[in-house]
């Protein structure tokens, strides 16, 4: 039985967040990420714990060894749990940073983001809901399979369904080429096939994956872009934040250290909707309240797509670069931009030394900005709305996929295809690549509705809210 | 008509009393009444004409893409082609080695006459078996309550034979007529008799009936043949032959083979057919049945792939004691002196002498949709049909429906389950599954492509999937499986022992690596990763391999498969436990799909008339959607839980 996972609080800001896990076996996947502080009975590890107990808990990506929160995970044994089968519920630290990383580490190690309904599809399934649950689901389905014809009509028409059937059209005829080769040997007159094949499956693999990476900018429209403000106490994070909510929502003073804990404003920046955060100020300190708040800024500051590195007229060169450096790498080159604050009182110095002192700050646009003024903060929302443009090509059609879903099945699919060019490349047989292309087309075949499988039957408990 | 009523008829008398009446001695017939025979059961095979038990009336081979496989499955569950096979093979290959052992396909030449007299010899020796040469023209059923059930046979001189099932496996033969041209014969195949009286039997019990076409060939002498201008084909003696149980036994294919040849069509031969497509009774209407797009007539392949200019033929020995060579892929119902001239249009043919006739046949047969997954008519009990009868072409598809049939026929009076064999098990399943839950309105050919799970269902490892279920059912004998079972450990041993051992990077090894075009180690590694690396293979590891004990052929190929292909393998066993899971989900034989709220009136009409066993055969018949399984799932839980309820 496979596991999956969600998010099962309402998308946006709250004080915690749950996030539910649910399959068999997931002590062993569970195990490497927790490092249990504290827990009934004091077991050290996920797997040992009974049911219906809860541990406070560290929450580490294994391959890094990051922590990336502190939490409480509770486990459910089976079958005495929603879906019936084990589940582990995650209370970590709300805002949408925390939740994606978790979310993250839990997809990479195997726990497929859960289809809508799933979970209470999974109840159905194992007998965990009672009759008149069970009649209210048929009266869903019988609602939602009519439904669905409108709506597989409405995909029909679609330009993403549009441009994945012509995808699909190409391989498969791709993959006849192959059968006829396998299927009528001895008429096999036709040696460049295979090249053929090779061919039509490179296009389709990048034509996918363009796809699949526009997410990139879906995802966005969908969660809301994180962009993050970083700096020093007193760099002016609060001014610019408040510039940016047009009220004033933080409390800015003049005493550095004031903003302990992050505060975020959503916006919206020519039709992209943008949650701005304003961190904590970055300083060594022995103050115990400020100490986590300096970390939760850093994290947050590497989680955002965008992050704002605010430079005050007093900083210090060496002290500014060496942030500025920290922050590109610790975001893994992620879009980054410098911004010196305060123009109107006279920018920083040593701008022109703090820009130059690395070769990676060259990656970053440098904005002078006077939150005050107003001064040149229309650049700020250039960045902005660049830093979005650059997420992806721009499709024809303007096609941008919305669903995680979507992405990891054009993604797996545009691997596959790549993975059968390589089949053919290294000498595998045609039996491989014709089973990697089948494989690649069922995928995508899971959007456009053409397979049938026990997966398909699933989208009518779509019906049903993601991780309830 | 039921027994008592058919011994009431003119000259009746009581001929015999059987367990199981098998009806056509084809390929069906042969592998129904060896199964029922062996499984202990009183058996009858009937056959128009004795001399003619198991013929090739098309091409003298067995085999092929996707038929050699089933051959192999047939074999693994203790059937009798693969052995009659071997024995007869003139020539054998294995097609597609290049293209990756998911599509190894065995084929063999076969002595076309030598199979017949191996195969009737073999079957005449088998306790419990009867072979009688009689003209069945009816099926004798009585009435049980609601229930119709099959209880025997009536042969043209109306003898009567009692029995508990009956295999029809009538093949071509079922009311056939031939055509060429403008000439129509009431007759088999081969000018062998037709069978009257049997289909209109089947008709009156509401048995659906269609009808097909299919065609042959000329045969021409081979002393009339340049062979100089033809390009020659000769076998491979490196292969394995059909049967595991020869494999086993370190059976060989035979050395001396007899060479195949090769031809392409002229512009001659294009303008003939071109000349004469008015007389074709395909395009002038006289035939209604509806042929194979596979195995197109070659007028068919001028006419509907035009932009080919030419098409390749193959001449094939029928046998080491004849000189009749058979021209596969010139199949026509063009009138005879047509043929004459195309065959003459042909490099190396213009002189030929032509010894039989190409024509087309038309045949009733049974809408497999009226069958049950272990084919068993879904109308009346105890009345299984495996063949050509069901819709199928080809020798293979048709032996693989009557093993399959035979043990069902016999479970069946054992009170005991039937044997179904899923798509994740053999081709045989994905046929009969295609077979009974889609129905064809054409010759159903086995193509590996219609296989989900191609990588799993090779020739090499048809044993490890079906010989245990051949044991379970009684086909396969103690001795045969405990050498099966050795095989497999002996397998699994070396492939334990591969992942186990560690080779440094010597100067052997590199140049075994350079061979294959692969970078050398850094460390030391396995001998499990050497051979996983594209082009190296078990043989060239030899060197750096010192404790290595003498295999077998067939134990050191499967090992290389498994471990070359284990990453895909892994998926695809993946996809196969998904599918399990449908498939385990039992539909009640006495839901009524009418009165399901929620399922589409096409999905709802579908699925009264296949009536399918689980929610997976439900899935894959064409016009039930998705949503309607989605319905079926919710379904079946309520009334579960309510039946559980009133307990």
């Amino acid at each position: 039985m496979s596991s999956f996972c969600a998010c099962s609080t309402p998308a946006g800001k709250a004080g915690i967040c749950v996030i539910r896990i649910s399959g068999d076996g997931l002590g062993d996947i569970l195990d490497p990420m927790f490092r249990i502080i504290r827990s009934a009975g004091d077991h050290k590890k996920y797997s040992q714990m009974p049911g219906y107990v809860c541990a406070y808990s560290g929450f580490v990506d294994p391959k890094t060894g990051d922590r990336i929160d502190d939490v409480i995970v509770t486990r459910f044994l089976p079958p005495h749990s929603y879906t019936g089968d084990e589940m582990a519920e995650i209370s970590c630290h709300g805002g949408e940073a925390v939740k994606k990383e978790i979310l993250r580490v839990l997809y990479e190690a195997g726990i497929a983001p859960a289809l809508p309904g799933e979970f209470t599809k999974t109840a159905y399934i194992n007998g965990k809901l009672d009759i008149a649950e069970a009649e209210a689901v048929m009266d869903t389905i019988n609602a939602e399979s009519k439904r669905a014809l409108d709506a597989a009509g409405t995909l029909r028409m679609g330009k993403l369904s549009r441009e994945l059937q012509e995808i699909e059209n190409d391989l498969y005829s791709d993959l006849s080429l192959i059968e006829m080769m396998v299927e009528f040997p001895e008429h096999d007159d036709t040696p460049e096939n295979s090249d053929k094949v090779m061919e039509g499956c490179s296009k389709a693999a990048s034509r996918l994956k363009l796809l699949a990476g526009s997410y990139a900018k879906g995802r966005l429209l969908k969660e809301r872009m994180q962009v993050a403000l970083l700096g020093r106490p007193n760099s002016g994070k609060s001014t610019l934040f408040n510039f940016f909510a047009g009220y004033d929502r933080a409390i800015v003073t003049d005493i550095p250290g004031t903003t302990r804990d992050s505060v975020e404003i959503d916006i919206e920046v020519d039709g992209i909707p943008v949650t701005v955060t304003d961190t904590a100020g970055i300083r060594q300190t022995d103050d115990k309240v400020e100490a986590c708040g300096v970390q939760r800024a850093l994290n947050i500051a590497s989680a955002a797509d965008l992050c704002f590195v605010l430079i005050d007229p007093d900083e210090e060169a060496s002290e500014a670069s060496e942030r500025i450096k920290t922050t590109i790498e610790a975001r893994d080159h992620k879009r980054t931009a410098i911004v010196f604050t305060k123009s109107d009182i006279g920018i920083n110095p040593a701008r022109d030394a703090i820009t130059g002192a690395e070769e990676i700050f060259r990656e970053c646009r440098v904005i002078e900005v006077s939150a005050a003024t107003k001064e040149n903060t229309e650049s700020l929302f250039a960045e902005i709305r660049d830093c979005y443009e650059s997420l992806s090509a721009d499709l024809t059609g303007g096609i941008i996929i919305m669903s995680e879903r979507h992405r990891s099945l054009l993604q797996s699919a545009s691997d596959k295809l790549t993975e059968a060019c390589n089949a053919v490349g290294s000498g595998l047989g045609e039996d491989i690549a014709s089973s990697v292309i089948r494989s690649a087309l069922e995928d995508i075949g899971k959007i456009t509705g053409k397979s049938v499988s026990a997966e398909l039957a699933d989208t009518i408990f779509g019906k049903f809210c993601i991780g309830k | 008509m039921d027994l008592k009523e058919a011994l009431m008829t003119e000259n009746a008398y009581m001929a015999g009393e059987y367990d199981v009446a098998v009806v056509g001695a084809g390929h069906a017939g042969c592998e129904a009444a060896h199964a029922a025979a062996k499984l202990g059961l009183k058996t009858v095979l009937f056959t128009l004409y004795l001399d003619s038990i198991a013929n090739l009336p098309c091409n003298p081979s067995v085999g092929g893409t996707a038929k050699g496989q089933l051959v192999r499955e047939i074999d693994a569950l203790g059937g009798i082609m693969g052995k009659v096979a071997d024995i007869c093979a003139i020539q054998t290959r294995m097609l597609n080695r290049s293209k990756g052992p998911a599509v190894y396909s065995p084929r063999a030449q076969m002595d076309r006459n030598r199979y017949s007299a191996v195969m009737k010899a073999t079957l005449e020796k088998l306790p419990g078996l009867h072979i009688r040469q009689a003209h069945v023209t009816e099926l004798l059923t009585q009435k049980n309550g609601d229930l119709v059930n099959v209880c025997g046979v009536m042969t043209e001189s109306h003898a009567v034979y009692s029995a508990r099932a009956v295999v029809i496996c009538s093949g071509t033969y079922m009311e056939a007529r031939t055509i060429r041209g403008e000439v129509i014969c009431e007759s088999g195949p081969d000018g062998l008799p037709r069978s009257v009286g049997l289909s209109k039997s089947l008709r009156d019990l509401d048995i659906p009936i269609l009808r097909f076409k299919t065609g042959t060939p000329v045969r021409v002498n081979a002393g009339s043949i340049d062979f100089s201008q033809m390009t020659r084909q000769d076998g491979e003696t490196d292969i394995p032959p059909f049967s595991f149980d020869h494999e086993m036994n370190g059976y060989k294919v035979p050395q001396e083979q007899i060479p195949c040849w090769s031809v392409w069509t002229t512009p001659l031969t294009r303008e003939v057919i071109s000349q004469n497509m008015s007389r074709s009774p395909l395009y002038s209407g006289v035939i209604t049945g509806i042929g194979p797009r596979y195995c197109p007539s070659i007028e068919d392949k001028f006419m509907k792939f035009s932009d080919k200019d030419r098409h390749q033929i193959f001449i094939e020995p029928m046998g080491k004691e004849t000189s009749e060579m058979y021209l596969q892929g010139f199949s026509t119902s063009l009138p005879e002196e047509v043929q004459v001239k195309m065959v003459r249009s042909l490099p190396g043919l213009s002189e030929a002498v032509i010894q039989r006739s190409a024509y087309a046949i038309e045949y009733d047969l049974v809408d497999p949709l009226s069958l049950l997954p272990s084919l068993e008519s879904k109308i009346v009990g105890g009345l299984f049909t495996a063949g050509q009868i069901n819709g199928s072409s080809g020798y293979e598809e048709a032996a693989a429906q009557g093993i399959i049939a035979g043990i069902n026929a016999s479970m069946k009076i054992k009170g005991r389950d039937p044997v179904i064999i899923d798509r994740a098990g053999g081709y045989i399943g994905v046929l009969i599954d295609d077979l009974v839950t889609k129905g064809t309105n054409e010759p159903y050919r086995m193509m590996t492509s219609r296989a989900e799970y191609r990588l799993f269902l090779r020739q090499d490892n048809a044993d490890m999937r079906l010989t245990p279920v051949g044991y379970e059912a009684g086909l396969i004998d103690g001795e045969r499986y405990a050498k099966f079972t050795s095989k497999q450990e002996a397998i699994e041993a070396e492939k334990e022992r591969l992942k186990n051992t560690f080779v440094g990077p010597s100067e052997e090894l590199i140049r075994i690596l350079d061979e294959a075009g692969q970078e050398p180690p850094k460390s030391g590694v396995s001998l499990e990763a050497l051979l996983r690396r594209p082009r190296v293979t078990y043989e060239a590891l030899s060197p750096v391999d010192k404790d290595r004990k003498p295999l077998s052929d067939d134990v050191i190929a499967a090992v290389s498969t498994d471990i070359k292909y284990e990453g895909y393998l892994k998926l695809e066993k993946e996809k196969i436990k998904e599918f399990s899971k449908l498939e385990k989900k039992l539909l009640p034989p006495d839901i009524s799909y009418a009165s399901i709220e929620g399922l589409r009136l096409e999905a709802r009409s579908k699925l009264d008339a296949v009536k399918p066993l689980n929610l997976g055969q439900a899935s894959r018949i064409s016009g039930v959607s998705p949503a309607d399984i989605s319905v079926l799932t919710v379904y079946l839980e309520m009334r579960k839980r309510r039946q559980g309820d009133g307990n």
